[in-house]
């Protein structure tokens, strides 16, 4: 029996003529955290959009817990929760009220739906405001207050949309703490972002999604491992790029490429500090002097940047 | 500062420039206003030579020549087209009473059988009175009947009196001073006295009778009510709207909740305000202005008809609007629009005639025929089964159309 609790074949959405998400096929399994890293406008939340069912996909084939996505909607519904991106709350009532109708759509209710209430309330630290109307919470509640509405029916596999959007440092934290309980407590998370830091330090494995496709699939630790080392920009004052200086910082030892790029040198390299040395102390020996300097470690930021050749966050 | 005020302006007119629905209802809805208002009221503001006359049908019932005199003498006002057949047929009583019950024409003149009988009988009776009826629909209003009533009772009056009394009385003067030489002649003048010969009895046709006597409270407050009623539109599309923009329409969609459930649950908040209201408005209309109920049973089935077509139709704005200005405009738009077709500013029977085959397209038009079935003209439940019947269709119309035309994405 299969231990995937999500597995999708093809998934592929179109926007008109345009394909914002383009023949996704990954698994998950049971008891894994999943994220999805990429920046605005990758496909992330069209690809949660669809899984929960919100969304309709244009071709392919998904399966939550052995339910066909498209031909079982219902069902998937019951097995999932979702918090999604913006804050789906109703600000004029209180939190209490809020999660009374939320509980209510799933089929709890009376006794059972008020216990459950007081008990994720708890989980998210919000029981002493539950009677506070939830257009006077700070971000951060109404951000715990999210996470709370989609585990109230007790889901088998989470949706989290950017649940730290626009949320302060302290509150992020808070909000972190609240979802590594959630993983240690085994439950199945997807878990959407483009902070490199958060699927670095949630994910179990990260799909790296850009441009509606999944461009690297893999532990974090595995995906920064691959890339073998860092990458240095070094800017210096050459109006044009020589192409024979290009060739001999080649030649230099480990380091994995040198490219132009943007008027600057891009040294892909397998030891960050050795190779910096070696770079300045053959630039010592030219008439050519380093103008700039950047030396982003490996990560999962550098990934994204070796894969695609733009940044996590514009 | 200049600079930074007409900045800011010019970003709000481009904003609004692209919200092309918005724009287009708002100028709509006063130009529409305005359209219909003028040609429903023409007649009230009218130019003699440009109105066009009133068509009063009229049934000969007369085995004299009298009534004939008097539709004579009625042909030749102004501002009156009598009409004596339909479908080519001269005008019965029965036909008179169809034309009316069936909403054709408010009212008919009939000449009874005995009209130039009554007439005759005058000669030996100075209280004997030819009576006219006027068959109307008990629902309309006295400002329209009354000039009606004064034009048909002075052409026949006339016919009476002339053909009669001074006819008979001058002839006979003739014959008694005919030796006289003229200018010796007394002059003789005539003086009506005692009752008119003519009186005009205004009555309903079978099964139409008015309980009470309609009064205005009667025909304003069903009019401001069904008008009321169908601003809950705007409130529900806003709602929905609301919800869809607060990110909570997205956790609905991804509960085990089916969409038309969705939607109803959506509707039914406000159907019950709907009622409410309605409860409210007449009880007002009671207590402040000691209006009249009629069968509370046929009211309450008249209302929930009512609210079903105005919720169906907020779901239906819902669909089609997709901003705040849209869903404004459009409910602006239509509540006034359908409110002047529907009857409910104004009868529809001072209406031009295709004014009135439109309002037959309009669900406030139907409800507004409802209660005055109820309140005016004494119905029961069965009586206004019709116009319940069709506001439901209305509603289901309203409902599909808005259910197709949702966008849950």
């Amino acid at each position: 029996m299969s231990r995937n609790i999500v597995e999708t074949n093809n998934l592929t959405r179109h926007y008109g003529n345009i394909k914002a998400v383009k023949g996704l096929g990954f698994a998950v399994q049971q008891g894994e955290f999943f994220g999805f890293l990429g920046p605005n406008g990758a496909g992330k939340t069209t690809t949660l959009s669809m899984l929960a069912c919100i969304l309709e996909p244009s071709e392919g084939t998904a399966l939550i817990a052995g339910h066909d996505l498209i031909n079982e909607p219902n069902e998937v519904r019951q097995i999932i929760g979702l918090v999604p991106q913006e804050l789906a709350l109703y600000p004029t009532l209180n939190a209490f009220d809020n999660l009374l109708y939320f509980g209510s759509i799933y089929g709890l209710r009376g006794r059972a739906l008020r216990r459950r209430i007081i008990e994720v309330l708890g989980m998210v630290s919000l029981s002493d405001y539950s009677r506070k109307p939830v257009k006077a919470y700070s971000g951060g509640m109404k951000r715990r207050l999210n996470i709370a509405a989609g585990l109230l029916h007790s889901p088998r596999l989470l949706f989290l949309d950017e649940p730290t959007a626009g949320v302060d440092p302290q509150s992020r934290n808070a909000i972190f703490d609240h979802v590594e309980r959630l993983k240690e407590e085994g439950m199945t998370i997807i878990y959407t972002t483009h902070y490199m830091e958060e699927a670095e330090r949630l994910c179990d494995r990260v799909a790296i999604i850009d441009e509606g496709r999944i461009i690297a699939l893999d532990a974090p630790h595995k995906l920064i491992a691959d890339l073998g080392g860092g990458i240095i920009h070094l800017g210096v004052g050459q109006k044009i790029i020589d192409k024979t200086m290009l060739k001999q910082i080649r030649s230099l030892p480990q380091i994995k490429s040198a490219e132009r790029l943007n008027g600057k040198y891009e040294i892909k390299t397998s030891h960050t500090k050795e190779t910096l040395i070696h770079l300045l102390d053959f630039f010592k020996h030219t008439t050519v002097s380093i103008t700039s300097l950047e030396i982003l470690e490996p990560n999962l930021e550098t990934v994204f940047l070796s894969l695609t050749g733009k940044q996590l966050r514009d | 500062m200049l600079y930074q005020i007409f900045s800011t302006t010019w970003k709000d007119i481009k904003i609004l420039l692209k919200d092309w629905h918005g724009i287009a209802t708002l100028f709509l809805m006063p130009l529409m206003f305005i359209i219909i208002m003028s040609t429903a009221l023409q007649g009230l503001f009218y130019n003699d030579a440009d109105k066009e006359p009133e068509r009063i049908p009229v049934a000969n019932l007369d085995q004299g020549d009298y009534a004939a005199d008097a539709i004579t003498a009625l042909e030749d006002m102004e501002g009156i087209e009598v009409v004596t057949t339909w479908n080519n047929e001269v005008l019965t009583r029965e036909a008179a009473e169809a034309l009316v019950i069936e909403g054709e024409y408010p009212l008919v003149v009939v000449f009874p059988t005995d009209f130039s009988r009554q007439i005759e009988a005058r000669e030996v009776n100075e209280n004997a009175t030819a009576v006219i009826e006027l068959l109307a629909d008990p629902a309309i209003s006295t400002p329209y009947v009354a000039p009606i009533q004064g034009m048909v009772y002075s052409a026949a009056e006339r016919v009476a009196e002339t053909s009669i009394v001074e006819s008979a009385v001058s002839s006979g003067l003739e014959t008694i001073f005919a030796e006289v030489p003229e200018e010796n002649r007394p002059e003789f003048t005539f003086e009506k006295t005692g009752s008119s010969i003519v009186d005009i009895q205004q009555i309903s046709p079978p099964n139409m009778e008015a309980e009470f006597e309609p009064d205005t409270y009667q025909q304003n407050v069903p009019g401001y009510t069904v008008m009321g009623v169908f601003f809950i539109i705007g409130a529900m599309s806003t709602s929905i709207l609301t919800e869809k923009r607060e990110g909570t329409f997205r956790r609905l969609l991804a509960a085990p909740l089916p969409k038309p459930v969705l939607l109803a649950g959506k509707i039914l908040p406000y159907y019950i305000v709907n009622l409410i209201q309605i409860a409210i408005m007449f009880t007002a209309g009671h207590l402040l202005f000691g209006m009249t109920f009629g069968d509370p049973l046929a009211l309450a089935v008249i209302s929930m008809a009512l609210s079903a077509a105005a919720t169906g139709l907020g779901i239906m704005i819902a669909a089609m609007g997709k901003t705040d200005t849209q869903v404004g405009g459009l409910t602006s738009l239509l509540t006034l629009t359908m409110s002047a077709l529907g009857g409910c500013l104004m009868p529809t029977y001072i209406m031009p005639d295709f004014l009135q085959e439109i309002s037959q397209l309009i669900p406030h038009k139907w409800a507004m025929q409802g209660f005055q079935d109820v309140l005016v003209r004494g119905y029961g439940v069965e009586g206004i089964m019709g116009e319940a019947g069709i506001l439901l269709v209305f509603a289901a119309a309203f409902f599909l159309t808005g259910l197709r035309l949702f966008r849950f994405e």
